[in-house]
């Protein structure tokens, strides 16, 4: 009991560190920096300590440091209850979506299960879509809350644009659910054991809706119209200043890890290596001789694996990012409703038809 | 210069291919990687040695580096002193009528050997919109647009009304200016 205990905790810590600790300020500096390398810049590299600047690293410090010591300023008439809440709001689900997501398999441990997830659901999948689709009413809130007009109309953009890709995102992972027969993503992640059952290779047009519909749904560019800088100032933050400010920032690069990760894990088979299964693994480090220092090892490799699998996606995300201009709003409904999920119902059918007919070998 | 004309296709419909978005956005995202990767490369090797012509980075670090505007710049104007010591304007007051927002007055006077000189002449800052028309209008090539765009500014408004002393500069430092006014007003690409 006390040892399940220190697992779960041990996980949740490990989570939470991965995003709160690593991946949110580092992509930060990422954004940053990638764009000015794209761009032919070279980025902000002056923030130094010592001399020393570390490519422009301790920015990301000096800026998180700046912002905790602002004024935490709420606009006359707006409400404060919401305002405060709403950064909140949105932070919150994107950090619990992330409770599902397998970042490895099963290992045994001196005669101890670990199983590398800190919710194991049945319906892991649905869950990461409800909670995520909570984080919409911290942006509409903190659109509404602000009395600002910018804000409003943000948050309101917000808001149709959220709950159009929503349907059109849950939508194109039920070819995917058809496929490996399962709503639970540890399941999920599992029977993508072999290169050949890894989603990609058969679901590749769900991965780009989905990637699409994901990237529309943490409101990036090129879907950024709710925060379109050039016409709503920031949209629906406008109004926030100080730490609540960072919550919406992080919320959104914890969003991009959580896209990131649950992509790896419908898509590019979660922890495992390519061509080697998890078994094969074990037993290639010396499973039979030492068993504990083998799991432990491979339990090493599928988190580094996971990892770097989640870090390639966060560049694709990031490339879009600054390869890519801005939809024009009315743009961005109509693909929404018009082309993404026409494609994935027709999907649907195509996965249908081809497990039916056995031309898709389900694992 | 031989004009070069580019076609550019507009109101297109789309082909079906286009219209995918998937393909096009590939090749986006190829170019911006080859940036990318070009200028990554570039950045480790200045860091192992300097390498600086393997990018193409085209960032300047201001104020430690800093640029030479090209000689078509339009800086602060500036008053221009003649080889002999003397300035070359004569107080004929054209610059002070061209001016469209009025930022120059001009007091007149003349030398003893009968040549015309200005006894004060004030430039605005505050006012000046560096448009060169003073230098267009000027018979004598007197007042011209320097590359100056580092001092401009102050803290305090009074400090930002040149005088003759302030404007004055030696004709061998606007010498690039100068031939490029010549070949403007008087080259085969004048206006
Ligand atoms: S540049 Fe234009 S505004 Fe400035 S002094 Fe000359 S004429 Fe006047
Ligand atoms: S136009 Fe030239 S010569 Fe005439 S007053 Fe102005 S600077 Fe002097």
């Amino acid at each position: 009991m006390t040892l399940a205990l220190v697992e779960t905790a041990a996980k949740i810590a490990f989570v939470f560190g991965l995003n709160i600790g690593v991946f949110a300020p580092l992509l930060g500096w990422v954004e940053r920096k990638q764009s000015a390398v794209m761009q032919d810049r070279i980025g902000a590299d002056r923030a130094d300590v010592f001399g020393f600047t570390i490519i422009g690293l301790f920015h990301t410090m000096s800026d998180t440091i700046k912002l905790i010591f602002k004024e935490d300023f709420i606009p006359r008439g707006a409400d404060r209850i919401m305002h405060t809440a709403a950064p909140a709001l949105a932070l919150i689900p994107a950090l619990v979506a992330f409770t599902v997501i397998p970042f490895g398999g099963h290992y045994t441990l001196w005669g101890h299960n670990v199983n590398l997830v800190v919710a194991d659901l049945d319906v892991g999948a649905l869950f990461v879509f409800a909670i995520s689709s909570l984080a919409a009413y911290g942006v509409v809130l903190a659109g509404w809350s602000s009395n600002n007009n910018w804000s409003f109309l943000g948050g309101l953009r917000a808001a149709a644009q959220m709950f159009s890709y929503e349907v059109a995102m849950g939508l194109t992972i039920i070819g995917l659910v058809m496929f490996y027969q399962s709503l639970s993503l540890v399941t999920i992640v599992e029977k993508q054991n072999e290169f050949w059952h890894w989603g990609i290779i058969w679901h590749w047009p769900a991965f780009i809706l989905y990637f699409t519909c994901a990237i529309a749904e943490n409101k990036r560019i090129p879907f950024d119209v709710p925060e379109a800088e050039s016409e709503l100032v920031a949209g629906y933050f406008t109004e926030y200043s100080g730490m609540k400010f960072i919550m919406f920032w992080m919320a959104e690069f914890v969003e991009v890890v959580t896209i990131s990760a649950l992509c790896v894990v419908l898509f590019f088979g979660g922890h495992h290596l390519p061509f080697v299964t998890d078994a094969e693994l074990i037993s290639g480090l010396g499973g039979a001789l030492y068993p504990n220092f083998a799991n432990l090892a491979a339990m090493g490799i599928g988190i580094l694996t996971f990892i770097v699998k989640v870090i390639i996606l966060i560049f694709i995300q990031m490339t879009i990012r600054w390869t890519l201009p801005r939809f024009r709003y009315d743009q961005v409904m109509a693909l929404g409703w018009k082309l993404v999920l026409p494609a994935s119902l027709i999907w649907i059918f195509i996965v249908g038809v081809g497990i039916l007919s056995g031309i898709m070998p389900r694992p | 210069m031989a004009t070069k004309i580019k076609k550019i296709r507009r109101n297109v419909t789309l082909t079906l291919w286009e219209q995918s978005y998937v393909p096009e956005i590939l090749r986006g995202m190829y170019i911006t990687l080859e940036h990318f990767f070009i200028n990554l490369w570039g950045l480790i090797l200045e860091f192992a040695w300097s390498g600086r012509e393997d990018r193409k980075i085209a960032t300047v670090y201001y104020p430690e580096e800093s640029v030479t505007p090209p000689p078509a710049y339009r800086g602060r104007p500036v008053l221009v002193l003649g080889a002999d010591g003397n300035e070359k304007c004569v107080a004929c007051g054209l610059c002070e009528a061209a001016c469209p927002p009025q930022c120059i007055s001009i007091i007149g006077a003349e030398r003893a050997n009968g040549e015309r000189y200005p006894l004060r002449y004030t430039l605005d800052g505050t006012r000046c919109i560096f448009c060169g028309r003073c230098e267009e209008a000027c018979p004598k090539e007197a007042i011209v647009m320097s590359d100056d765009w580092r001092n401009l500014c102050e803290y305090d408004r009074s400090k930002m009304i040149y005088e003759k002393a302030d404007l004055l500069v030696p004709e061998e430092k606007l010498a690039g200016r100068l031939a490029f006014i010549r070949d403007k007003a008087f080259g085969k690409d004048r206006y």
